[in-house]
């Protein structure tokens, strides 16, 4: 099992680990079959994601994928935001091992899920 | 960057003087031991040298030892072996629940073709408890296999014990049932004697004992009738067809002199250097586990859960720093369950999830062991700060002080 440069950094230097205060929607998924969990919270402002953060506990494809989809989104609008794929993810890590891409496929559901509330909160 | 090897029980680094001991058998006495030419007779001499030294280190006369490719490979003719030739006699075997898979897995496949396998727990300390065996015994049962320690958490089970059952049992007048013992974690690490063992099978790897990867050995008492797993050859007494690694048998003899020889000194350089990391980590680290019993063990090993996250995301931040380590968790191992071991011993999912061994080889410095305590406390911080449960019991923490 060999794993990339840029996911070992991720690995050693999470971006935007943490919960939120302010956050405009907050969604935690996990994984059934090996029980890792991913919580991501986002501050949506004006249709724009702001910021975004995560906390995850799993196994390290898990916690690679957090960190890699809170850098990811900040900035995107949330129309863009819900376009990124898994693959998207797992290019951005330079790749995952083939029995562990569910662990992008977790961060890109999680992503899903708290985009569905800032859409619930459009007046 | 500085690099600190913590893994040898996953495999230890060869001894200088054991890959001097081996060279001349890659170069110029490269004969094969059954040829009856001066270059096989070289060979041979070797490898009966060899064989005195590897049986020296366990108590064993030289005509019961078995070379073979390693510690599967011996658990595999031990266990199928035995269970082949004594079918007639009965089809029930006793092992425990925190076996090496090599022999977890022939008991398993014995279990498919119809052999009954008893698997005994362990409880909380990680042993195997005497009365337990003894009350799993029937009137078929013609294997009784239970590790000499653990290659996870260090235990050491009471095989001694267990071998006086069964000559116990033996003197009652039951012919047909064999007492087997894994001791490839235990060799080299703590008195090894098959005598004082009362087992009649033993089974050892070469290279967790500072020799190279490749070569292994059975002993097998002399009363013992196994059905061998290869054949095609008379060699090993017709109990192992295939021609003699003889240059790794020679490293392997070689490293068991030199086991013999070092023991006590090996033994008290382990526990000091064990204890002081023991100690540094309770010190520096809160909400952790030590799995397994804490005095019935090897001097090498220590195996601590870390609460609220995962040993492989450990693993790598550790990697990264120069420590090699290993981690009970089931995505480093390429299976979806955590480590069994660590499960026997009643603990829940994220405890052996999270559970990493430590294992120190006669190479380990105090300075290793304190740049370890420096980079493991921070690499367990960083990784419980994005842990939704670290969160939650912090969370928790604080209403039970409010």
């Amino acid at each position: 099992m060999s794993y990339s440069e840029r996911f070992k950094e991720h690995l050693s230097n999470p971006r935007n680990a943490g919960e939120m205060e302010d956050a405009s929607a907050v969604a935690e998924q996990t994984n059934p079959v090996c029980g890792d969990r991913l919580r991501l919270s986002l501050r949506v402002r004006g249709g724009r994601i702001e910021r975004a953060s995560f906390l995850a506990y799993g196994c390290a494809p898990t916690l690679a994928c957090g960190s890699v989809v809170a850098e990811m989104v900040e900035g995107m609008t949330v129309e863009e935001a819900s376009r990124l794929t898994r693959q998207d993810i797992v290019r951005a890590l330079d790749g995952l091992p083939a029995r562990r891409q569910h662990a992008a496929a977790l961060a890109i559901e999680t992503l899903r899920a708290a985009l569905e509330q800032t859409m619930d909160d459009r007046p | 960057m500085r690099r600190v090897y913590l893994d040898n029980s996953a495999t230890t680094p060869v001894d200088p003087r054991v890959v001097e001991a081996m060279m001349p058998y890659l170069l110029d006495k490269f004969g094969n031991a059954s040829s009856v030419h001066f270059f096989g007779q070289e060979a041979r001499a070797a490898v009966d040298r060899a064989r005195r030294e590897v049986a020296a280190l366990v108590g064993a006369r030289q005509n019961e030892i078995v070379f073979l490719s390693g510690g599967t490979e011996a658990n595999n003719l031990a266990i199928r072996g035995v269970a082949e030739s004594a079918s007639e006699h009965g089809r029930h075997i006793i092992t425990s629940s925190i076996e090496h898979s090599a022999v977890r897995g022939v008991c398993d496949a014995l279990e498919k073709r119809g052999w009954e396998i008893t698997r005994l727990p362990v409880y909380d300390e990680g042993i195997v408890r005497v009365e337990d065996v003894r009350a799993a015994l029937r009137q078929d049962t013609v294997l009784i296999t239970v590790m000499l320690a653990n290659n996870e958490i260090g235990t050491i089970q009471p095989v001694a014990e267990i071998g006086a059952l069964v000559r116990e049992a033996r003197a009652e007048g039951r012919r047909h049932l064999w007492l087997h013992t894994d001791a490839v974690q235990a060799a080299g690490r703590m008195p090894v004697d098959v005598e004082t063992l009362g087992c009649d099978l033993l089974s050892l790897s070469a290279h967790k004992l500072n020799a190279p990867k490749g070569v292994g050995a059975l002993f097998v008492r002399r009363s013992v009738r196994l059905v061998p797993q290869s054949l095609g050859g008379h060699q090993e007494r017709e109990r192992r067809a295939g021609t003699e690694a003889v240059a790794s048998i020679v490293a392997f003899g070689t490293a068991a002199a030199l086991a013999l020889e070092e023991l006590d000194a090996r033994i008290a350089h382990l526990g000091a250097r064990r204890d002081r990391f023991e100690t540094g980590v309770v010190e520096r680290i809160s909400d952790i586990v030590f799995n397994g019993d804490r005095e019935r063990r090897l001097p090498h090993l220590s195996n601590i859960s870390f609460r609220f996250i995962e040993g492989e995301g450990l693993l790598i931040n550790l990697d990264m720093q120069g420590v090699a380590v290993s981690t009970g968790s089931a995505c480093s191992s390429g299976s979806l369950e955590p480590s069994p071991v660590i499960r026997a011993l009643g603990r829940d999912d994220e405890l052996a999830r999270g559970s990493i061994r430590f294992s120190l080889g006669k190479e380990t410095t105090y300075a290793d062991i304190d740049y370890v305590l420096e980079v493991l406390p921070r690499a367990v911080e960083n990784l419980r700060r994005l842990s939704p449960l670290y969160q939650k019991a912090l969370a928790d923490r604080a209403c039970q002080v409010a």
